[in-house]
């Protein structure tokens, strides 16, 4: 209960916008990203809309093991996103590579191309372990200090 | 036909970098707002499958290929093992095929919900994202009941399959399809009544009969057009030699045909299921396999959601595969939309892509638009494009926030 | 006489192709093997007389000296026929099928990107499936390649 009222201080203080992002998965993260909101799980009440720029986002959520077709998108998108920003790592390809790891075409996983802030594994992450991993990456924000937030491996 | 609003219309670009390498997903040249080509470029997601399939086991190969698509994941992975188990001759037993075909049938259902909402949200008809992946959420629970899973099953294996289906599951499925189906008649029943729905997608994406043959289009895209195919019938696999059912097809050769024929197989689906479930036999689920499969090829046909999905498997004797061969559906129906965007309406492009259901797994698709007229070219980013297309269909009148508020359910 | 028995025997009689080039893998499914010099007539006949109206895949293959290329084509009945043709590895030269099935055309760049084939006819356009900056002899699927980790 007391991560709910951080972040729902957190959720009004700053209103998190979130980018989605698909480096070469194979979609089944991607749609659980979009199932996380949609009513049954609604992501949207945590004030965290999803949005089409990176200019405008605060958080990245990227899927997939990057593709070397999809590297420089990924990295120029990156780029693009305004300080504060994050990364999440959606999936175990997004983490390590997954299944994929080792296949030629691809980097196997996101911080090879990019900072990543928090890791969600999972082959697909649900859409609660989605929600999960933003809200404990969130909440690690206003613990420690934007700059310094780091989580690794939701349960 | 040229008019002031043609060059006053401006599209929103995003930074250029002079390093910038990303090649566009798709090149339009555009006549004023017409298309005079498209240019599709693909390999997004070209992770290197069937290399790495050369390098694995047979059974580490059914979890790396269960991977190619996690939308029609099942039937990646049904047609690979069916391939192996012709090469090896295998005798699979028939509750397995029943139970391989009913996790099939649920894959179908829950991808054509998840059609019909990113289709809403092309159009800018976000509630009907909304209600349909709502409505969606039941095969979900239903797949997870039975697989351990919401998506990528793996449910299968050589041989067999490797969870069983109890009779508490046999009944809870029966009780959400019956959901399941009330909601696709409801959503029938709309598309069929609803003029904004039936004008907006009417007319757009057309191929003809003819064209759809000649450009080898499949699944639901080509059966919009009147293409009898469908290979459970076809070229029957698991159990569907044994279940009666329709192959749905329509005549209207564009996207609210396309938007029909999903539909409509949602309900032959539930009614297969139907079949499955009552005639679900007894017997064991799988068979042991050696490890080595003898020399050997087979190619094994599925229909999934999207179309026809084609794996060739040879093999050598060993434990690996010599070769892994895999045509997923969607790279069959690429030369139909090339077809499909020809002297249309730039804002025709996203619901026309999105019609075909594709599996290029890329949700940030960039479109170099080329402006023959003006000299002018640009980068859109495919969420500009979505609400240029949008906005471009409100100035006709297409506002779906009232039918939105309409929505039951 | 069953289905496949009967299109067997149209395409030896039709193609010319020995009995032993032809064989019954299963119900509805057919291999044959035939030599690139014969492959154009065959596949014209193929197609034109004896109905395989559906192209499912083109499957390319490594096999030591030569590059082989199998044609998945299928009927209105469900059979389908593996057609087998190679050509030596060190001139991999094909004719394109795009003439016959336009969607022919990016299951070729796959043989052009990832065997090396080199495929007369295919039209102009963006490669398929690897970057542009991929190195031009660099074929992943051949047995003999390896990825740099």
């Amino acid at each position: 209960m007391m991560i709910m009222e951080r972040i729902v201080n957190w959720a009004r203080l700053k209103s998190p916008w979130i980018l989605h992002f698909n480096s070469g998965a194979c979609n089944a993260c991607d749609i659980e990203i979009v199932a996380a909101l949609t009513p049954r799980y609604d992501l949207e009440r945590f004030g965290i809309l999803l949005k089409g720029t990176p200019r405008h986002a605060d958080i990245l959520l990227c899927s997939g093991p990057v593709t070397l077709q999809i590297e420089d998108r990924l990295i120029r998108i990156y780029e693009q996103m305004a300080e504060p920003k994050f990364v999440v790592a959606v999936g175990t390809c997004a983490c390590s590579g997954g299944v994929f790891q080792g296949c030629y075409n691809v980097l196997s996983g996101i911080d090879k191309a990019i900072p990543v802030s928090a890791y969600i594994p999972g082959c697909p992450a649900s859409p609660k372990a989605i929600i999960d991993g933003v809200v404990k990456l969130l909440a690690s924000l206003e613990e420690k200090g934007e700059k310094e937030a780091r989580v690794v491996e939701n349960e | 036909m040229h008019n002031a609003h043609e060059h006053e219309f401006k599209i929103p670009v995003g930074p250029q970098h002079p390093s910038l390498k990303e090649p566009e997903n798709f090149s339009v040249a555009l006549k004023g707002e017409r298309i005079l080509g498209v240019d599709i470029r693909l390999g997004y997601n070209h992770r290197g499958i069937e290399k790495a399939a050369e390098e694995r086991t047979y059974v580490q190969d059914v979890y790396l290929i269960e991977r190619v698509c996690g939308i029609c994941s099942h039937a990646h992975s049904t047609a690979f093992v069916q391939a192996v188990e012709e090469i090896a001759k295998l005798q699979v037993p028939r509750r397995a095929l029943y139970i391989r075909s009913i996790i099939g049938e649920l894959e179908r259902i829950h991808s054509h919900f998840l059609w019909l909402g990113v289709a809403g949200h092309e159009i800018g008809f976000d509630t009907l994202l909304m209600y349909t992946w709502r409505d969606r959420e039941v095969v979900m629970d239903l797949l997870a009941q039975i697989t351990g899973n919401r998506v990528n099953y793996g449910m299968n294996t050589i041989g067999g399959v490797r969870r069983d289906i109890s009779d508490e599951q046999r009944k809870d499925i029966l009780k959400g399809i019956d959901r399941l189906e009330e909601r696709a008649k409801y959503y029938i029943k709309l598309a069929l009544e609803e003029t904004t729905i039936i004008k907006r997608l009417s007319g757009v994406g057309v191929v003809s009969h003819d064209d759809a043959i000649r450009l080898g289009a499949v699944g639901p895209t080509a059966r919009a057009s009147e293409v009898d195919r469908d290979v459970r019938r076809d070229d029957p696999y698991a159990a569907y030699a044994e279940i009666s059912f329709n192959v749905i097809t329509d005549d209207h050769n564009d996207v609210y045909g396309r938007t029909i024929v999903r539909l409509k197989e949602l309900l032959e689906s539930v009614k297969m299921l139907r079949q499955l479930l009552s005639g679900l036999p007894e017997g064991p689920i799988a068979i042991r396999v050696a490890r080595k499969i003898p020399a050997g090829e087979a190619l094994s046909r599925y229909e999934a959601p999207r179309g026809e999905d084609v794996h060739y498997v040879k093999s050598n004797g060993t434990e690996k595969p010599e070769r892994v061969k895999i045509r997923a559906p969607t790279l069959a129906n690429i030369q139909a939309v090339k077809h499909m965007l020809r002297d249309r309406y730039l804002a025709d492009l996203p619901i026309v892509i999105a019609a075909i259901d594709p599996c290029f797994s890329c949700t940030d698709r960039l479109i170099a638009v080329d402006h023959l007229d003006s000299h002018k070219k640009e980068v859109m980013k495919w969420e500009d494009l979505r609400r240029y297309s949008i906005d471009w269909h409100k100035e006709r009148g297409f506002d779906f926030s009232k039918l939105g508020a309409k929505l039951k359910g | 006489m069953s289905n496949e028995e009967g299109t067997r025997a149209e395409i030896i009689n039709k193609l010319n192709i020995a009995e032993d080039k032809i064989s019954i893998l299963r119900p509805r499914r057919i291999s044959c093997e035939v030599e690139y010099s014969d492959f154009a007539e065959a596949f014209k006949a193929l197609t034109a007389d004896l109905k395989f109206n559906v192209l499912c895949a083109i499957t390319g293959l490594d096999e030591a000296d030569r590059l082989s290329v199998i044609y998945h084509l299928a009927k209105d009945d469900g059979t389908v026929l593996n057609l087998k043709t190679s050509v030596e590895k060190n001139n991999p030269v094909i004719q394109t099928i795009t003439t016959f099935f336009s969607s022919a055309e990016v299951y070729e760049r796959e043989l052009v990107d990832l065997f090396g084939f080199k495929v007369e006819g295919l039209p102009e356009g963006n490669r398929y499936p690897l970057t542009d900056d991929w190195p031009k002899d660099e074929h992943p699927l051949r047995k003999d390649w390896k990825p740099k980790q």
